[in-house]
């Protein structure tokens, strides 16, 4: 007998599913320490600040969408807080812990869902996320697995390579493989983008889902419109730096000048 | 300023220290004046395998204490280690030939081992070449240089059993068959030149460090000119509704 | 966090991954192999006809034919990274770095030591050595060998599978560091085939055990540096 903690999806064209995210146990939203801090977070990418000086608050629990035009840096700060990227000044925490010390803690507890799917070609969808489950050390795999293909709706593309896959299963796929996980932070780069309606709608319902459990997200999207009911806040990126924040559970702070050392000493502006 | 009273130390002393060599010091009894190139090889490959030491370390630095302070040290070892490395080889194919009747000799494990660093240099200078992000070349440019460093010791081991356990095992190094006329004055000019090379070397050294760092600090102050540019003028928040 | 055996089930998992994605589709150890032997035929070519010289080589030619095609069957192992970002989320998973590494040598591994053992078959058939004589001490020395080249070749593969110039950087970076591993297994292999006339067996196989624990350990605790960004 299996035991599901279900959620319940608002009403869609889909009929309405129940998607299994297993949050590690995460305790009332008032006693948990903030998702995310940001301290005049920085990266440069050949000269390029991609990052200027981001210092924000996410809370716990929320919905947070990172909006700005492209090259604002939306796609940098995610990578920096799934500690894909170093900064190159600046320090963040991830519910309390440091993404540079602490790295490992961190990526335990980030999920995150990018523009390359990080998939392999020539295994099965399948055989991909069992490949994920081993990683991620989730437990009753199999089923979980099973589970995972049912609730993105790919069980009957199993067995195929992921080769053959459109841009949209992929991302599908991928964001099955965030179900494996127990993530308490979930960074979402343009989830919408590929999606046919069954998809779009599919990204509706992870958001209320993980919403229900108390895992935060961090949605970057041009979408603003399509996110709005799921939203508790935003942010609003360009040029490196905040622009503007509202709504709920994210505030934002103005960076510091003058600049802290980097790896370097002797130099100051 | 004291960079340069090193340089001119340096100098004078390699200059006497050649003089003594070639002059002074009387000839090998038994190599005669071809026995003289060895004070420079041997100080060239002292300072060689010293060099790759201080790389090998300077990268454990780096990977520790993220300086890339660290990171400069690396490089100026790395690229006056290779100079001094392809010295030492030179001289150890002249001074090779009378001895041994050849240039190269496989089974002088000495010989072969300095190649091989020679080789391990290369490749760590042409991956710093091609890595143009100053992190991430530090980062790989250490542990290559760690891993090669640990390799050194086995490949000199090898060599060394290579030579030991062929039945014909009569070419010995070129050292084995000296016979200096005047033992003090053989063993103080070695160390005498030996010197001079370490004073040497820690100029070149100093000096390539200063450069990297220079180079380093250029960088640091573009960047973060960048970002105080950036942080000192945000994009209105009318100019994006 | 990471215990000895979450370590092994990863390092498992990821060797399994490996396998599974050579065996679908890459042709990657198909087209090594075939490598292999064309090496062995070119040297038969440049070294022969003397087949009393070619057999006196043999023990060479075996090792030099091995290290090259395993240039070649390291690479493959980690281009399957590049897939769509595979490396990167290899590198965000809670797993231990060391793990990660030890899943790819251990595919590696097998790949070299299948490669080894074809590639001595290949020997013995073309430069007329007699392999079933000396079979234990042969394959001993090929196992540690696999292992060395597995080691050392994963190793490098991660540092420049990133990086411009790749298909002449990895054997650059690669080949000298193996020369000490080199020189034993091929003296291991002809003191082998000649029945051990010196009692030296033993030693150069030491010596290809202490390369690869020191390889291993090398490999392993650096790996992870060469993940970060």
């Amino acid at each position: 007998m299996m035991l599901w903690p279900t959620i319940s999806a608002p009403q869609t064209s889909m009929p309405q599913t129940t998607i299994y995210v297993s949050p590690r146990s995460l305790g009332a939203h008032d006693s948990r320490p903030p998702a995310v801090v940001t301290t005049d977070l920085a990266r440069l990418f050949a000269g390029n600040a991609a990052l200027a000086g981001v210092s924000l608050r996410v809370d716990a629990g929320g919905v947070i969408a990172l909006l700005g035009a492209n090259g604002a840096g939306k796609t940098t700060l995610l990578r920096v807080l799934a500690t894909a990227i170093r900064p190159s000044y600046g320090r963040a925490q991830v519910d309390g812990f440091d993404i540079d010390r602490d790295a490992d803690i961190v990526r335990g507890r980030v999920a995150y869902l990018s523009h390359a799917t990080g998939l392999y070609d020539d295994l099965t969808a399948r055989e991909n996320l069992r490949f994920a489950a081993a990683m991620l050390g989730t437990p009753d795999a199999a089923q979980r697995v099973e589970r995972a293909l049912f609730d993105v709706g790919l069980s009957d593309r199993a067995a195929d390579p992921v080769r053959g896959f459109s841009a949209g299963m992929r991302k599908r796929l991928a964001l099955g493989r965030i179900l494996l996980g127990n993530a308490s932070l979930v960074l979402l780069d343009e989830p919408y983008a590929a999606l046919d309606a069954d998809g779009l709608s599919l990204v509706d319902q992870l958001l209320v889902a993980w919403r229900e459990v108390g895992v935060t997200v961090l949605v970057a999207s041009h979408a603003a419109d399509r996110l709005e009911p799921f939203l508790d806040g935003r942010v609003l990126l360009a040029r490196g730096l905040v622009a503007g924040v509202e709504g709920q559970g994210v505030t934002s702070f103005p960076p510091s000048l003058p600049v802290a050392r980097g790896s370097l000493t002797g130099v100051s502006p | 300023m004291k960079t340069r009273i090193l340089g001119v130390v340096a100098l004078a002393a390699i200059v006497a220290a050649t003089f003594v060599a070639l002059v002074v010091v009387p000839p090998d009894q038994n190599q005669g004046d071809a026995q003289r190139i060895m004070y420079p090889h041997v100080a060239s490959a002292w300072l060689a395998y010293l060099s790759f030491g201080v790389t090998a370390l300077a990268g454990i630095g780096w990977l520790w204490k993220r300086d890339l302070r660290f990171d400069a040290v690396a490089v100026s070892g790395a690229e006056i280690g290779v100079m001094f490395t392809a010295f030492a080889i030179w001289g150890g194919m002249m001074w090779g030939r009378p001895v041994w009747g050849v240039f190269w000799q496989w089974e002088d494990p000495r010989l072969t081992t300095t190649a091989l660093l020679l080789a391990l240099y290369v490749g760590y200078l042409l991956l710093r070449r091609l890595t143009d992000d100053p992190e991430r070349r530090a980062t790989r440019a250490a542990i290559v240089g760690l891993v090669a460093a640990v390799d050194i010791p086995i490949v000199h081991f090898s060599v060394e059993w290579w030579r030991g356990l062929h039945q014909t095992a009569t070419i010995a190094s070129p050292d084995k068959v000296l016979n200096p006329a005047a033992p003090m004055a053989f063993v103080g000019t070695l160390l005498g030149m030996l010197a001079a090379f370490t004073l040497a070397w820690a100029y070149l050294m100093v000096r390539r460090y200063q450069l990297a760092r220079r180079e380093l600090e250029r960088e640091e102050r573009g960047r973060i000119e960048r970002i105080v540019e950036a942080r000192s003028n945000p994009v209105p928040s009318e100019a994006l509704r | 966090m990471s215990t000895l055996a979450s370590d092994t089930r990863v390092a498992l998992a990821i060797a399994r991954k490996d396998a599974l994605a050579e065996l679908r589709g890459r042709h990657a150890t198909v087209s090594t192999l075939f490598f292999a032997a064309v090496v062995l035929l070119l040297f038969g070519f440049a070294l022969g006809p003397d087949s009393a010289r070619l057999a006196a080589a043999a023990p060479g030619l075996l090792w030099l034919a091995v290290v090259f095609a395993g240039v070649l069957a390291v690479n493959r192992l980690h281009l399957l990274e590049t897939d769509d970002g595979a490396l990167e989320q290899l590198a965000l998973y809670p797993v231990a770095r060391r793990a990660i590494y030890a899943g790819k040598a251990l595919a590696g591994f097998a790949a070299m030591l299948l490669l080894g053992l074809l590639v001595l078959g290949a020997v013995g058939v073309l430069f007329a050595v007699d392999i079933a004589s000396a079979w234990l001490p042969l394959l001993a020395t090929v196992v540690l060998g696999a292992l060395g080249v597995a080691a050392v070749g994963t190793f490098y593969a991660g540092v420049t599978v990133r990086l411009r110039a790749r298909e002449v950087m990895l054997p650059l970076l690669m080949l000298p560091v193996l020369a000490p591993l080199l020189l034993g297994a091929v003296k291991a292999t002809s003191a082998a085939l000649a029945g051990d006339p010196f009692g030296e067996l033993g030693a150069w196989l030491q010596l290809l055990v202490a390369f690869d624990v020191i390889m291993v350990v090398a490999g392993a605790a650096t790996y992870g540096f060469l993940l970060e960004d």
